[in-house]
């Protein structure tokens, strides 16, 4: 057990005294969960109400792809996002291949099935009269999506709690588009991937393995409790309505 | 478009042609899926069943861990097992670290929480009624546990196919704990990383096509199985009365 105790004071001093690299490490992490997670919520929110709500042809076919896509391997959407990026590849000019740009683009693609996935599911799942009734009352399209979106809130912000789930702990696509460089485009959880397999530098190592950990309690816990709120915010919005 | 053309093309013979390393990764990939989801089932489907049948002190406490251990990140419980395994560390003297077990033991550990987190799950959204018609009847705690799984069975498939899954396109913590050593413990999944590395794209890409087709056909299989167990179910219950 020395060994272990060893490991934990050895990285207990790097991040009490704010290591640069550690900082570095964090924040990337937080603004690729943040922002990736943002713009799948952008995109993928109104395609989930539209597959929830809609009564289009075709809309059964892409709730399945949709479902599928779920359990596509990361880093093979990767290679297609780095094969799209490279300076031979159709997108090539852009030159934000092995970016954080690039990173943020393909942990967005990632995060986009859980939200599309999982909020019909969640608007599906409401009592059926509900929106039948909104409908018949003469609910238009935007009025009809915000109720459905306000009922099953529940069940939306599982969804995100999924997809930022997601996008803080990936490696494999990250490592993959960003090329992890030190201090870059490294986020927590691939820079423990490139820290055990090349050097033996093991209180950076514990230290960055806390940290991530302690990142995951609070923001999955912190959104988690949020999500168990809402049922209080409910009254409100009934009592000011 | 003529860059990801030649690439394909350059992909697609090393498929065809049965690539002796490409061979050795598919044959190493099943064997990690099969190993890591058998041992997670042997594990898990015991601890799955005391939570949704047992009614001793804990029991949500447990639940609550299982579920929460569902959202750790893979980098995260690979780093944790590089400490435990690496040649001071505790169980240093296993000689574990960089091996093939290592491997297995990092996505036995992987795969378990899907398994005990929806088997419990599947468990309680049994009717009400049934298990305690059961208990009532005189069933033992075998004869509960076998009739629990028989009638649960659609919601564990889902365990399993969910183990499996995160088994086939995991790359961390095994790149971390086996070192991702070429042609010895390297998954498609954790190959990809290795070939973009050196900037084999066409070879990444060809593992890449392999993978999706594994996932394709391993999930499709136990889909099916999955809705047809309906059908033996129908068939059982006539077997017995």
């Amino acid at each position: 057990m020395s060994y272990l105790w060893h490991q934990l004071t050895g990285a207990i001093p790097l991040i009490v005294h704010a290591d640069p690299y550690l900082v570095s490490l964090t924040w990337v992490t937080i603004r690729v969960g943040l922002i990736s997670t943002s713009l799948a919520v952008v995109i993928g929110l109104p395609i989930g109400l539209a597959l929830g709500l809609g009564r289009f042809r075709g809309r059964r076919a892409l709730q399945v792809l949709a479902n599928a896509s779920l359990a596509l391997p990361p880093v093979v959407v990767g290679i297609v996002v780095l094969m799209l990026l490279l300076p031979q590849g159709p997108f090539g000019s852009l030159r934000i291949e092995f970016t954080l740009t690039a990173v943020y683009i393909v942990q967005a693609i990632l995060a986009l099935p859980f939200i599309v996935a999982l909020t019909p599911a969640a608007v599906q799942g409401l009592p059926p009269g509900l929106i039948a009734q909104a409908r018949a009352l003469g609910a238009n399209r935007r009025q009809t999506a915000m109720l459905a979106l306000r009922e099953a809130r529940i069940g939306v912000m599982a969804a995100v709690i999924a997809a930022l789930g997601a996008t803080v702990s990936e490696v494999g696509a990250v490592i993959i588009v960003g090329g992890n460089f030190q201090g870059h485009d490294e986020t927590l959880a691939s820079a423990l991937l490139s820290e055990f397999t090349y050097t033996a530098n093991a209180p950076y190592e514990t230290a960055i393995a806390l940290i991530l950990l302690v990142l995951v309690i609070v923001l999955i816990g912190g959104l988690t409790v949020v999500q168990r709120r809402t049922d209080g915010i409910r009254w409100r919005f009934r009592a000011a309505t | 478009m003529s860059f990801l053309w030649q690439l394909l093309r350059d992909a697609v013979p090393m498929i065809v042609h049965g690539n002796p390393y490409l061979l050795s990764i598919i044959g190493f990939t099943l064997e990690v899926a099969a190993i890591a989801t058998g041992c997670a089932m042997i594990i898990g489907l015991p601890i799955g069943l005391a939570i949704g049948l047992g009614r001793f002190r804990g029991r949500a406490t447990v639940q609550l861990l299982a579920n929460a251990s569902l959202a750790l990140p893979p980098a995260l419980v690979g780093a944790v097992l590089f400490l435990l395994f690496s040649s001071q560390a505790p169980l240093g003297s296993l000689e574990l670290i960089f091996t093939r077990k290592a491997v297995f033991i990092a996505q036995t550990v992987l795969a378990l929480p899907y398994i005990v987190a929806l088997s419990a799950a599947a468990i309680q959204g049994l009717e009400p009624g049934l298990l305690a018609q059961a208990r009532a009847l005189g069933a033992g705690r075998i004869q509960l546990s076998i009739l629990a799984l028989r009638e649960a069975r659609i919601g564990i498939v889902a365990a399993i196919i969910a183990a499996l899954g995160s088994s086939l396109s995991e790359v961390a913590a095994i790149a971390i704990v086996g070192g991702n050593i070429y042609g010895y413990n390297q998954t498609l999944a954790s190959a990809t990383l290795y070939e973009v590395n050196g900037a084999h794209y066409a070879g990444a890409i060809a593992i890449a096509i392999v993978l999706i087709g594994l996932i394709l056909i391993l999930m499709c299989t136990l889909g099916l199985l999955q809705h047809q167990g309906n059908g033996l179910r129908l068939r059982f219950g006539t077997a017995e009365s």
